[in-house]
C-alpha cells in the first residue's frame, strides 16, 4: 500500500480551516437576504393570550413579523414532532421561541422586538421529573395523540401522559418475580443513588441557517444540521411537501458533539421566506444557544445490584429517568428514550439485568442528545456503583472488576453476543499505571466503558474529476471529526494511489446518494466500508482500462498502473483516457445487517486517573490521566488522538464544571461567562494506550473513537475522590461546593442522591 | 473620519459608525474571525491590534483610528501559509476548525512576544481561546512546533 495507515497525515481541510478560508453557515453571503430574531418566553408555562404585532410591523425596515398564528399546526421534530415552530397556544419552557422577525438588519429586528406586545398568562409548571410524572401533575401535551411520529410504525405507547418514552430491557430470569428472588435470596445487596447535571454540547459555532423560497415551490436551506438528509425528510413531513423540492446544504460545521442533528429555525425561516420573497438567515446568539435549543438530559439514576460473597455479581436493576424538558424532539430514537442508559453495567457479565429508561417531560429546555447520550450519565452512575460494590466485599476496585468483566462468549443486557471482548486487556493496561502509596488526600480511581457499534447503510460515489484526480463524492458533512480526511485515505489506500490524487466533494442533498448523517460514532464504520467498496469498483475500472492498452494485465501499485513484471507501465492519464465512456462514476455501498458474522462489535474503553482534593475549599485536581481503548486499527492517527482527547475535555466538564443552572425552570447561565467551558488551562494531559489485535467491522478493520473518553472522565474522578477522602460524591458536576458537602457528610449518607 | 490599517491595507469609516471590528472585518468579506460568544471570552474573533490580541467582538472599531489591524486573512492563506498557520496543520491543532483563527491569531501574538514560551506558558496564553474539539493537547504542540520552526521571512 502506498499508504501507511499508520503514518501521520495531515487533514484534507487543515489549510482552509486555519487560515479563515473555511465557509461556515454564517459565513456564506446570500444577496438580498433578510436577518431573523426570535421573541422568547420568559416563563416556563403558559397560556398564549395575544401578542400585538402592529407596532413592530411599523418600524422601517421590518418586512415580515410571525406569530404562533401564522404557523398554527406545524411542529417539529427528529421523530416525534410535538415541537411548535412558534407556539401558537401555550408555552412550555422559557426560551420557547412565540414571534419572529425578519428586517433588512439585526437591529431594526431588534427594535421590532421590543415593540411586541405579549400577553401570556402564566400556568403552574413542573420542573422536576419525577413530579411530573406524579398523578396529580400538570399534563404538558394533552393533544399529544394528534402529533406526528416519523415512524417506523406507531408511538410506543407510554404509562403517563407526561412520559416522553419508556423502554424496559430484561435479561436472564428477569420477570419481576424471578427479579425480586434474586435479590432477596442474595447475600449482599448494594443500592445507590446519582444525579447528573444538564451540560450543553458547547460547540463554539451557534446553530445558524439560511433559507430561500424558490418562486416555483422549491425551498434552499444552507443550515449546520449534520444530518441533511434527515431534516429535509423532516421539514417535507412538517410542510407536508415532497422531499425532492427541498435541497439541504450542511456547510461547513463548526462542531456537533450530538447537539446539531435538530434544526428548528430552518421552518420558520422557510415561513418567513415564503411571506417576504427573501431569502432569510438566523444565526443564533450564544444566549440563544444556551436557553432555546437541545442540551444534554439530566437524570435521576438509581441502581441496586446483587451480590455473591465472592463478587460475583448475580442481578441488576437500574431505573434511570431522564428530564426529556419541553418536547421530544431533538431524540431520533423510536422509543424517544437514551440508548446509552442500557450500558450503565456494560463491561460487565451480569447473568440477570433489568434496566426501565425513561424520559420525562418538564417545563425546562427540550433535551437532546450529546456525545454519550444516556450513556455519559449511565457510567457516572454505573461506575461510581461499581467502586461501591467492591468495597461491600471487600475487593480492590480492579480485582473486583477483574472478576465481572466481560469475556468470550458474553452478551450484553439487550442480549448481543459480543464479539472479541477486550476488556480484560483494557483493565490490565489501566491498572498497571494506578500508583501505590499515593500522599495525604490524593487518590486514584478507574472506570471502564463499553460501546456497541452502531450500524446502518452508506453509500459513497467515487469518479475522476476534470484534473484526473479521483473525487469522493459524499452527502455527509465533516462536522469537525475528521470524515473527509477518512474517506480520502480510505479510498487511497484500497486504490493504491497518493493520498494527494485523492479529493472529497461534499454536495447537498438533491446531489448526493441517500444516506443517515453523522452520528452515534457510525461513519468510520459504515461510511469507511462504503468508500473502499467504491474505491475497489473504481480500481477494477481503471486496470481493466490499462489492461487493454498495455494487452497484458495491469494492477495499481503505490500510485502507478503495472504490469506483473514491474516493466510494462500505463501512464494514470492513458488509463484514464481509455475508460469507456459512461462507467463513471460509481458507487459503493455497504449495510451493516448483511454481515454474516454474529454478534456485534463493542469497543472496550477505560480511564485511570489520580487526583487531589483541597478539603478547605473543595477543589479536584488531576495529577494524572491515562486512557486505554481498543480501537481497531486507526485510520486517521490525528482524527483519532483527538476524538479521544476531546472527547476527556468534555468528560471533564461534564463532571467538574460545566451546568446549565435554573431559575424558575428558566436558564441563567445565558453565556459563556456563566457557562464555563473547559479551557487549556483545565485540561490536564492524557496519556492514551491503543490496545492492538482488535480489529472491527470497519475497513482495515477499523473501529470508532468518537464516543468512549467522554463517559469515562466523571466515574473515574468520583471513584478517585473517594479514593483520595472517603467521600463519594453522588451528582455530576462535582462542583466543589458538592464535594465539600459530600466531604461534611462523610460518611453518614451512603447512599441518596445529594440534596440541592 | 477614522482610518485605520486593515491587513496592510487603508480603511475608512465614518467617525459616527458604531459597528464592533468584528461587524466591519466581517461585512468586508473578512469572514475567517468568527462570532460565537459576543462576551469576551471564547476567543473566536481574537484579531490583533498593533500587534496585541483583542477580542474583535468589544472592540468598537470607532476606536481605531491610527491604529493597525491584522486578521487571520493577514498572516498567511491555503498557498502561502504562515508558520504557526502550516504549525497547527501538521500537529492536527484543530477539528471542527470553527476555533482555530482565533488560536492561529492568539499563537502568533504569543510567539512574537515571546518566541520560545514553554508549555504552562502556552498554556495560559491560549486560556482565553476555548476549543470544544481538541482537548488542547494538539493545540499545545501546534504551538510548540511553530516555536521550534525557523524565523520567517518578514512578510
Amino acid at each position: 500500500m502506498t499508504l501507511s495507515l499508520s503514518e501521520p497525515e495531515v487533514r484534507i481541510d487543515g489549510l482552509d480551516k486555519v487560515t479563515g478560508v473555511a465557509r461556515y453557515t454564517a459565513d456564506r453571503a446570500v444577496a438580498g437576504a433578510l436577518v431573523a430574531r426570535y421573541a422568547y418566553s420568559s416563563v416556563p408555562h403558559a397560556t398564549v393570550r395575544s401578542i400585538d404585532t402592529s407596532s413592530a410591523l411599523a418600524i422601517p425596515g421590518v418586512r415580515a413579523v410571525l406569530t404562533g398564528a401564522d404557523a398554527r399546526g406545524l411542529r417539529v421534530g427528529r421523530r416525534l414532532q410535538d415541537w411548535p415552530v412558534l407556539a401558537w397556544d401555550r408555552v412550555r419552557f422559557a426560551g420557547e421561541r412565540i414571534a419572529v422577525v425578519a428586517a433588512d438588519t439585526e437591529a431594526q429586528a431588534d427594535e421590532a422586538l421590543a415593540a411586541l406586545v405579549v400577553e401570556l398568562e402564566p400556568l403552574p409548571a413542573v420542573l422536576d421529573p419525577e413530579l411530573a410524572l406524579g398523578p396529580d401533575a400538570p399534563i404538558l401535551h394533552p393533544d399529544a395523540e394528534r402529533y406526528r411520529f416519523l415512524g417506523p410504525g406507531p408511538r410506543h405507547p407510554v404509562d403517563h401522559p407526561n412520559l416522553q418514552g419508556e423502554l424496559v430491557v430484561r435479561k436472564g430470569a428477569a420477570s419481576e418475580e424471578e427479579l425480586a428472588a434474586a435479590f432477596a435470596t442474595a447475600p449482599i445487596v448494594v443500592e445507590d443513588a446519582f444525579e447528573t447535571g444538564r451540560q450543553h454540547q458547547g460547540y463554539i459555532e451557534p446553530h445558524g441557517a439560511i433559507v430561500t423560497a424558490l418562486p416555483d415551490g422549491r425551498a434552499e436551506v444552507v443550515t449546520t444540521n449534520k444530518a441533511p438528509f434527515s431534516l429535509r425528510l423532516q421539514m417535507a413531513a412538517t410542510f407536508d411537501m415532497p422531499v425532492e423540492l427541498i435541497d439541504v446544504d450542511s456547510a461547513v460545521i463548526g462542531g456537533d458533539f450530538g447537539g446539531k442533528g435538530l434544526s428548528i429555525d430552518e421552518y420558520v425561516l422557510l415561513l418567513l421566506s415564503r411571506r417576504t420573497g427573501r431569502p432569510v438567515r438566523m444565526i443564533a446568539g450564544y444566549d440563544e444557544e444556551l436557553r432555546a435549543y437541545a442540551p444534554r438530559h439530566g437524570g435521576r439514576l438509581r441502581l441496586r445490584t446483587a451480590l455473591a460473597e465472592d463478587g460475583r455479581i448475580l442481578a441488576h436493576d437500574a431505573d434511570l429517568l431522564f428530564d426529556g424538558g419541553a418536547y421530544a424532539a431533538a431524540k431520533p430514537l423510536p422509543e424517544l428514550i437514551l440508548p446509552g442508559g442500557l450500558d450503565v453495567l456494560a463491561p460487565y457479565d451480569v447473568p440477570v439485568v433489568r434496566i426501565r429508561l425513561r424520559t420525562a417531560y418538564t417545563n425546562t429546555v427540550p433535551g437532546g442528545h450529546m456525545r454519550c447520550p444516556g450513556e455519559l450519565q449511565a457510567a457516572f452512575a454505573g461506575e461510581s456503583h461499581v467502586d461501591r460494590l467492591a468495597a461491600s466485599v471487600g475487593l480492590d476496585p480492579v480485582e473486583f472488576r477483574r472478576r465481572n468483566v466481560v469475556r468470550t462468549g458474553a452478551v450484553s443486557a439487550v442480549g448481543e453476543q459480543i464479539r472479541r471482548p477486550m476488556a480484560d486487556a483494557v483493565l490490565a493496561e489501566l491498572a498497571a499505571t494506578l500508583p501505590a502509596g499515593l500522599p495525604p488526600d490524593t487518590g486514584a480511581g478507574i472506570a471502564l466503558v463499553a460501546r456497541r457499534m452502531e450500524g446502518g447503510r452508506q453509500a459513497v460515489t467515487i469518479g475522476i474529476d476534470d484534473a484526473g484526480r479521483v473525487e469522493v463524492v459524499t452527502g455527509l458533512p465533516d462536522q469537525g471529526a475528521g470524515l473527509h480526511t477518512m474517506l480520502a485515505r480510505v479510498a487511497a489506500a484500497t486504490l493504491s494511489v497518493p493520498a494527494t490524487r485523492v479529493v472529497v466533494r461534499r454536495v447537498t442533498t438533491s446531489a448526493a446518494t441517500m444516506d443517515l448523517g453523522v452520528g452515534a460514532s457510525r461513519v468510520t464504520f459504515i461510511a469507511s466500508r462504503a468508500a473502499e467498496d467504491a474505491a475497489r469498483r473504481l480500481r477494477a475500472i481503471v486496470e481493466a482500462a490499462a489492461t487493454r492498452l498495455a494487452g497484458g494485465p495491469i494492477a495499481l501499485r503505490d500510485g502507478r498502473l503495472l504490469g506483473s513484471d514491474g516493466a510494462a507501465e500505463v501512464a494514470w492519464t492513458d488509463a484514464l483516457a481509455a475508460i469507456p465512456a459512461g462507467s463513471l462514476p460509481v458507487t459503493g455501498s455497504y449495510d451493516s445487517s448483511t454481515d454474516e458474522e454474529p454478534g456485534v462489535d463493542f469497543t472496550f474503553a477505560g480511564l485511570a486517573l489520580v487526583a487531589e482534593v483541597d478539603r478547605a475549599t473543595g477543589v479536584v485536581r488531576i495529577l494524572d490521566a491515562t486512557f486505554a481503548a481498543d480501537t481497531g486499527t486507526v485510520i486517521n492517527p490525528i482524527a483519532h488522538r483527538g476524538q479521544i482527547e476531546g472527547g476527556f475535555a468534555q468528560g471533564l466538564g461534564a463532571a467538574l464544571m460545566e451546568e446549565l443552572l435554573f431559575d424558575e425552570g428558566a436558564v441563567t447561565t445565558t453565556s459563556l461567562a456563566d457557562y464555563r467551558l473547559p479551557a487549556a488551562t483545565d485540561v490536564p494531559m492524557l496519556r492514551v494506550i491503543v490496545l492492538p489485535d482488535s480489529p472491527g467491522g470497519g475497513a482495515f478493520g477499523a473501529k470508532m473513537a468518537g464516543e468512549l473518553s467522554p463517559s469515562t472522565v466523571a466515574p473515574a474522578l468520583a471513584n478517585a475522590i473517594e479514593a483520595a477522602t472517603g467521600a463519594r460524591v453522588r451528582t455530576i458536576p462535582m462542583t466543589p461546593e458538592r464535594v465539600l458537602r459530600a466531604l461534611r457528610e462523610r460518611p453518614a449518607s451512603r447512599s441518596g442522591a445529594d440534596p440541592d | 473620519v477614522i482610518r485605520f490599517v486593515l491587513n496592510g491595507g487603508p480603511v475608512e469609516l465614518e467617525a459616527a459608525d458604531d459597528r464592533t471590528l468584528l461587524d466591519v472585518v466581517r461585512n468586508r468579506g473578512l469572514t475567517g474571525t468568527k462570532l460565537a460568544c459576543a462576551v469576551g471570552v471564547c476567543g473566536a474573533c481574537a484579531v490583533l491590534v498593533d500587534g496585541r490580541l483583542v477580542s474583535a467582538c468589544l472592540q468598537l472599531a470607532g476606536l481605531l483610528d491610527g491604529r493597525a489591524v491584522e486578521t487571520i486573512e493577514g498572516l498567511g492563506t491555503p498557498d502561502d501559509p504562515s508558520p504557526v498557520q502550516r504549525a497547527f496543520v501538521e500537529a492536527g491543532g484543530f477539528q471542527c476548525g470553527v476555533c482555530t483563527p482565533g488560536q492561529v491569531v492568539a499563537a502568533t501574538a504569543l510567539l512574537r512576544e515571546e518566541p520560545k514560551p514553554d508549555d504552562p506558558t502556552i498554556r495560559r496564553w491560549m486560556a482565553g481561546q476555548l476549543c470544544r474539539c481538541t482537548g488542547y493537547a494538539s493545540i499545545v504542540d501546534a504551538v510548540r512546533r511553530a516555536a521550534a520552526a525557523p524565523a520567517p521571512e518578514p512578510r
